[in-house]
């Protein structure tokens, strides 16, 4: 699995501990790092993932459908699933400030041996590292 | 004329830059079934 994900693009290096079952993953600063395509990846490999973290630093944007996302690069953001935290995000929507943010991208449903791989990601905010 | 052409390129920089220094810094995955 790790020579599969290393090979994705936009990926700088790939961590697996064994032990508890985590993969780390270094973004290189390309930009061209994509989520769903790991987690596609993951999955070819034939494992199941669990849980998919992010920290990503970018602005929160007001989409087409009238909800938030957090917009890591021009053609890349990410939906905001609303919680209290993103609701205090929600005054920074389209202005100049930079938020960097650690969040759950994707989580295995209960009772689901396999999610539907090709569901749009959506950000649910765990905390806000800064505000800049 | 290059002090409006100066102006517009720094006005472009600062609209363009911010979205540049974006990114995603790290992904962190718990996976099942790994042997």
């Amino acid at each position: 699995m790790k020579q599969h994900l290393g090979r994705q693009s936009g990926v700088q290096t790939v961590e697996v501990s064994l032990i508890d079952g985590k993969v780390e993953v270094t973004p290189k600063e390309d930009g061209q790092i994509d989520p769903a395509q790991l987690l596609k990846a993951t999955y070819d490999s034939g494992v199941t993932a669990a849980e998919m973290d992010m920290t990503a630093r970018g602005k929160i944007v007001k989409d087409s459908s009238g909800g938030f996302a957090l917009q890591v690069q021009p053609n890349r953001a990410f939906a905001l699933t609303p919680n209290e935290l993103s609701k205090g995000l929600e005054s920074l929507a389209d202005t100049q400030t930079m938020v960097t943010v650690r969040g759950q991208l994707y989580k295995k449903p209960a009772g689901k041996k396999k999610a539907d791989a090709s569901a749009p990601l959506k950000l649910l905010i765990l905390e806000v590292q800064k505000k800049e | 004329m290059n002090t409006r052409k100066l102006a517009l390129l720094a006005l472009l920089v600062s609209i363009v830059s911010p979205v540049a220094q974006a990114q995603i810094k790290h992904i962190e995955m718990r996976v099942e079934g790994m042997t």
